[in-house]
């Protein structure tokens, strides 16, 4: 029993000394610089950010935008979250995989496939102009808040889906067919039961939406213009532009005091609608596509809509990348892939385009792993026991996705420049980095389902002398495989798509494909750029899929029908 | 779990193993990723290499800024992180020099930067070298503006007949933007400089985050007058067949930008670095600048590719912000350019 309590401690305690070391420690070195002058303490440059009124509307606009943003991902997410668990259809558990493929674009090919396709020259408004005969672009979302926000659902609405997905299939649908016995209607059961029970799903993904848009940079750039200036773009000025680290880590440190109070706020109401939920058996599942009921035409006419959100953009990158100019028309071509292709691309030093491919499968792997070896023991620790602070102890794990990318990538690099974690630029400091990124996903993908979990089980097979790691292994594990999949598949997403901690650690022959991408815009090879976007979503959606399936098996399937 | 922490040991076992190659004397260069992944690195990689022993490492994962910035962070944790570096322009170069980054070098070391006109040579301590100069303009769609009615000067370009028209940078974080926000300081002084972007926002489509952006746009057909440079009709002309795409020149004038490039202090292989900094202003190399960085290079002793020299336009009246006068006002200049465009 004593070696059993030994190996608990360790296993928490080793992911907390490592994200200690790693993290913390450099990410609070980097924060003492803002409240610093001449080596002593002063909240004068705090203060000074906070008076003045250029920054407060950048904070306040900050704010606004992430909150609309997060507003749209839900009513997005939603629908799509209730699509998956209601109704089964072919090809569902893939589909299911790829929404999470538009999570890892680089936001530079999201803003270019958006100016492709809702541009006021983009395929959409010129489709509308021919059918409707009409003179000037009807839908003017570019450069405008609409443009920010609607990018920002693409990215977070898939997000909002799969969370709340994982939080309804373990709803036990015995509630809902008392409610119905007992005469309560659709809504009423989805106002007094359902909702009630996602909330804790749902506050987690729009906490994360929340975040995102609110440090998102590169979009509100390139779709709204410089007259939308958020936060990270002021960070970054100071950092990158000014070499101005003390006003830039005040700034950082207000973004990620704004980040974490709204974690904070969410976590507590996460706390406040959790609910036991118990081993639930399998939800019954409706075929889609047989049936006729009011409610579907209008989930049909939502799930169109909102498919041309998200493919209108990918679909305009994938035309791109058949496309080029020659003589001022637009002509198809091979030549971007050809380009891409090529085993010894010269012009690329280090990472030829297929290798990034490999370098990017292999790091976004091993970061998983990483990632739930961290995470997993976190989210336990945080469901299973009470102590004080336990909600700000949460809030502060969270801490990675808060902060500035800049300020990220800075704090990254000095830590594995120093001791304890000396690792330089190595493949490891990236993978690490990843870990360190990703972790945060698996902890708020695994919580939700923890915490609702009924403690029954556990409970019986410890008395009947289970040890309480076999215990784990064999009844929780099982219980929140869907939370910990979707918690891997996000940590995967993360690493695929992270750029700035990448920049700052990689060498060229460990270039992911962002970041090939990144190159290749700069080379003027917006079409090579569009190519390996494309090759970057297609690795993605084959890895995704590769992983649910592996997943599946993996934790959960054969136990699972044991334990029934 | 146990199979996960497993599975993690072996794969950083892994990691370590696949670390230990055996190499030649490493010259590590810190440069953006344009310079190496368009630009000529890999032709003076192999130029280079065979006039010495070396492993000639080319670490060009950002932009140069961000790659400067990487750099200072390494050096701050006692790294030696690079032995050169390319990639610092003219307008970051007053606050480059104050982090005393770059070794002093003399005229002696470098053969070729005796042809090198002084013009180009702004650094007092000869410390950082220039190898490549251009000039930022405004570029059109030829299709959508006639000759007759294109704007040739500063006034002209805020006729309302450009309204939701011009796409820009952003000075913030794109240097084509800082470069005409300096080029209106130059024009106007400060602080007419905002009075001149105040009557200009109502023409100004939007203003992106970097050249990348704004040039998707402009070949998106988005806006016809993009901020871009004065060697885009030559590229177009070679690359793309067409000569569309065509330079603008506001009162006969272009923001100059230059390029340069030192030799990091503390480097354990100075006389090497020496050495690869002339091999890059050589005439060899520098007659590759046209095509691969759409640059006029340092050195004038290099030959320009014909449709290069035919299309690429030098402005009849260069115009630059001193460095001394960036480093001194930069910070104030952004802010109240900030506060204009958010309409304070």
């Amino acid at each position: 029993m004593t070696t059993n309590r030994t190996g608990r401690i360790l296993l928490i305690t080793l992911p907390l000394l490592f994200l200690g070391a790693a993290f913390y420690y450099p990410l609070l070195r980097l924060f003492r610089e803002g409240v610093t002058e001449d080596g002593r303490f002063t909240l004068r440059i705090l203060q000074s950010v906070f008076t003045d009124p250029y920054f407060q509307r950048v904070i306040l606009f900050t704010a606004k935008q992430a909150l609309w943003s997060t507003l749209l991902s839900v009513a997005i997410g939603v629908p799509w979250a209730y699509l998956f668990t209601r109704y089964r259809f072919p090809l569902k558990s893939t589909l299911r995989s790829l929404t999470i493929v538009p999570f890892v674009l680089p936001s530079i090919t999201v803003a270019v496939g958006f100016i492709l396709f809702f541009g006021n020259n983009g395929h959409l408004n010129r489709m509308l102009m021919s059918l409707f005969g009409l003179e000037s672009a009807p839908l003017r979302v570019l450069f405008s808040l609409k443009g920010i926000v609607l990018a920002h659902a693409f990215y977070n609405a898939p997000l909002v889906a799969r969370m709340v997905n994982a939080q309804w299939e373990q709803i036990d649908p015995a509630y809902e067919e008392s409610a119905r016995a007992l005469g309560a209607g659709r809504v009423r059961r989805f106002v007094g039961i359902t909702l009630p029970m996602l909330v804790p799903g749902l506050m987690t993904s729009s906490a994360l939406a929340f975040i995102f848009s609110f440090l998102s940079f590169p979009i509100v750039l390139a779709l709204g213009g410089a007259q939308f200036t958020t936060l990270e773009v002021e960070i970054y000025t100071q950092f990158i532009v000014l070499f101005q680290q003390p006003t830039g880590a005040a700034l950082a440190i207000v973004e990620i005091a704004i980040s974490l109070l709204f974690t904070y706020v969410y976590i507590a109401l996460e706390g406040r609608f959790s609910h036991p939920i118990g081993g639930a058996p399998r939800r019954a599942t409706e075929p889609l596509f047989r049936g006729w009921h009011w409610s579907k035409a209008i989930l049909w006419l939502f799930i169109a809509a909102s498919a041309l959100l998200v493919l209108g953009p990918v679909v305009s990158v994938i035309v791109d990348s058949f496309t080029r100019q020659w003589g001022g028309q637009a002509v198809f071509t091979l030549q971007w892939y050809a380009a891409i292709f090529q085993p010894e691309y010269s012009a690329l030093i280090g990472a030829p385009p297929l290798r990034s491919v490999l370098n990017s499968l292999r790091t976004g792997g091993a970061a998983m792993i990483a990632a739930l070896a961290l995470g997993v023991p976190i989210a336990f620790v945080i469901a299973r026991y009470r102590f004080r602070g336990r909600r700000l102890f949460d809030t502060l794990v969270m801490a990675p996705l808060g902060i500035s990318s800049v300020a990220l990538g800075a704090a990254l690099l000095s830590a594995f420049l120093r001791p304890p974690v000396q690792l330089g630029s190595t493949w490891t400091a990236i993978v690490l980095a990843h870990a360190i990124l990703a972790y945060p996903f698996v902890i708020r993908a695994v919580v939700p389902v923890l915490e609702g979990l009924d403690r029954g089980p556990v409970e019986a097979a410890r008395s009947l002398g289970a040890t309480r790691w076999r215990a784990f292994m064999d009844i929780e594990l099982p219980l929140i495989r869907r939370g910990v999949l979707v918690g891997a598949v996000l940590a995967f997403a993360i690493s695929l798509g992270e750029m700035s901690a990448t920049i700052m650690l990689a060498r060229p022959e460990w270039k992911t494909m962002p970041l090939v991408v990144n190159d290749l815009r700069s080379a003027r090879s917006f079409g090579g750029a569009s190519a390996m976007s494309c090759l970057l979503m297609a690795a993605t959606a084959v890895a995704f899929v590769v992983i649910e399936r592996f997943g599946e098996r993996m934790f959960g399937g054969a136990k699972w029908s044991k334990s029934v | 779990m146990r199979t996960l922490y497993c599975l993690l040991v072996v794969l950083m076992g892994f990691s370590l193993l696949a670390g230990g190659e055996v190499e030649r004397t490493p010259l590590v260069v810190y440069t953006y990723d344009s310079f190496a992944s368009w630009g000529p690195a890999a032709a003076i990689e192999q130029a280079f290499e065979e006039l010495y022993a070396v492993d000639v490492q080319f670490v060009a994962i950002a932009d140069s800024r961000t790659m400067l910035s990487r750099l200072l962070q390494e050096r701050e944790a006692g790294r030696q992180g690079a032995d050169v570096f390319i990639g610092i322009e003219a307008a970051d170069l007053a606050r480059v020099t104050a982090f005393d980054l770059f070794a002093p070098l003399s005229g002696t070391d470098l053969p070729n930067l005796t042809g090198v006109p002084s013009s180009l040579r702004l650094d007092p301590a000869g410390a950082l070298i220039p190898y490549e100069h251009g000039y930022i303009t405004f570029v059109y769609d030829s299709e959508r503006i006639g000759t007759d009615t294109l704007p040739r000067t500063f006034d002209e370009l805020l006729d309302p007949a450009y309204e939701n028209r011009i796409i820009l940078e952003d000075p913030r974080t794109s240097a084509p933007g800082l470069s005409f926000l300096l080029w209106t300081i130059h024009e106007y002084g400060d602080p007419g400089y905002l009075d001149y972007w105040r009557k200009l926002t109502p023409n100004v489509l939007t203003v992106a985050g970097g050249w990348g952006e704004a040039y998707d746009l402009f070949l998106g057909g988005e806006g016809p007058i993009v901020l871009s440079f004065s060697t885009d009709t030559a590229y177009s002309v070679i690359d793309h067949g067409s000569a569309r795409h065509k330079v603008m020149l506001l009162n006969n004038q272009g923001y100059r930008n230059i390029y340069y490039m030192g030799a990091i202090r503390g480097t354990d292989h100075l006389e090497l670095a020496t050495a690869f900094l002339d091999l890059v202003l050589s005439p060899e190399i520098q007659e590759l600048i046209p095509t691969t960085e759409w640059m006029f290079p340092a050195n004038p002793a290099a030959l320009l590719p014909v449709s290069f020299y035919q299309y690429a336009v030098t402005p009849p009246q260069p115009v630059m912000v001193a460095p001394e006068d960036v480093l001194k006002h930069l910070d104030h200049w952004l802010r109240e350019w900030a506060a204009v465009i958010l309409g304070g």
